[in-house]
């Protein structure tokens, strides 16, 4: 062994993003969902006419009694945070790599009228981390912009 | 069921990957031959007298360390096979159709996979001789060979 270090060498590295294009059908009930968000600026849920408990985001079928959810209600626009996380770390964004800026507060919110377990996940826009916590009430803000995706939900916002 | 079926609708997405690729010691000898020399480097084995392109740290074979085994081959090379790409999908480096081709180096052992480019993908042939056509943009990959050419 010599006991003089290597001489430094240019070690490369080549950085790339792939972008790999997917198409998604929303199915019937997800798309009347998306469709109610971009449309009409209400967050709809379906019922099972069994159970009568809402499913949020909808789906087809009743996951617990397995029949078809039909019934169709309004839920919120406000309710209450049921649970949150503060992030600091954020892995990137699928649709862009990009990552959001950090620290930001992603919180199940259970909106007023909900039947049953089915709290919404977003984003709290929370200029005050501290004034976070549960059971705290906040109101849906829509994006100026809608596609008929989820970001045409914009965050909740605290109601002060 | 009583769902409406015209609510359902599809929507574009994509998913984007971020990746780092580090070449290591060996990968990254290379690449900057390549670019500020212009210069194709392997590594030989001496006990399998085989010279590996691209090289590597450790000979396929026997094993042994090939760590500053380099050795400079040719900028030319012959085709020893290819593959005529002729459907578009995204990200592929060209609009098809092209060539990708295996050229062994002079000097080389064995080939590496690269885009071929002379003209009308029905000239190519194995045993064709072509030689490197290096990038005017610093790539810092393999790309510094932007593609290969036929020697006239």
């Amino acid at each position: 062994m010599s006991n003089t270090a290597p001489p430094a060498q240019e070690l490369t590295v080549s950085r790339q993003v792939l972008s790999v294009a997917q198409r998604f059908s929303t199915g019937p009930a997800m798309g009347r969902f998306l469709q109610e968000l971009r449309d009409n600026r209400r967050i709809m849920a379906n019922r099972c006419p069994q159970c009568g408990r809402h499913q949020l985001p909808p789906r087809e079928v009743c996951a617990v009694c397995h029949v078809g959810a039909t019934g169709w209600e309004e839920l919120g626009p406000e309710g209450a945070v049921r649970d949150f996380d503060i992030v600091y770390y954020s892995s990137p964004d699928p649709l862009t790599g990009e990552t959001r800026e950090t620290p930001y507060v992603a919180v199940w919110v259970d909106l007023d009228r909900t039947c049953g377990d089915a709290p919404l996940w977003h984003l709290l826009h929370a200029p005050d981390l501290s004034k976070v916590r549960r059971g705290l009430r906040v109101r849906v803000v829509f994006a100026e912009r809608r596609s008929g995706a989820m970001s045409d939900i914009e965050h909740f916002e605290i109601i002060e | 069921m009583e769902q409406k079926h015209e609510w359902a609708y599809v929507i574009d997405g994509k998913m984007a990957l971020p990746y780092q690729y580090f070449a290591g010691a060996t990968g990254s000898a290379f690449i900057v031959a390549l670019r500020d020399r212009k210069k194709v480097l392997g590594v030989r084995c001496e006990r399998c007298a085989k010279t590996f392109i691209p090289p590597r740290q450790t000979c396929e074979r026997c094993f042994r360390d090939l760590t500053n085994a380099w050795v400079e081959v040719g900028t030319e090379g012959v085709v020893t096979g290819f593959t005529v790409v002729r459907y578009a999908e995204p990200y592929q480096p060209k609009q098809p159709p092209y060539v990708l081709a295996l050229v062994q180096l002079d000097g080389a052992d064995t080939p590496i996979a690269h885009l071929l480019d002379c003209g009308d993908p029905s000239n190519t042939h194995v045993g064709m001789r072509v030689r490197a056509v290096f990038s005017d943009e610093r790539k810092d990959n393999i790309l510094e060979i932007r593609h290969f050419e036929a020697v006239a």
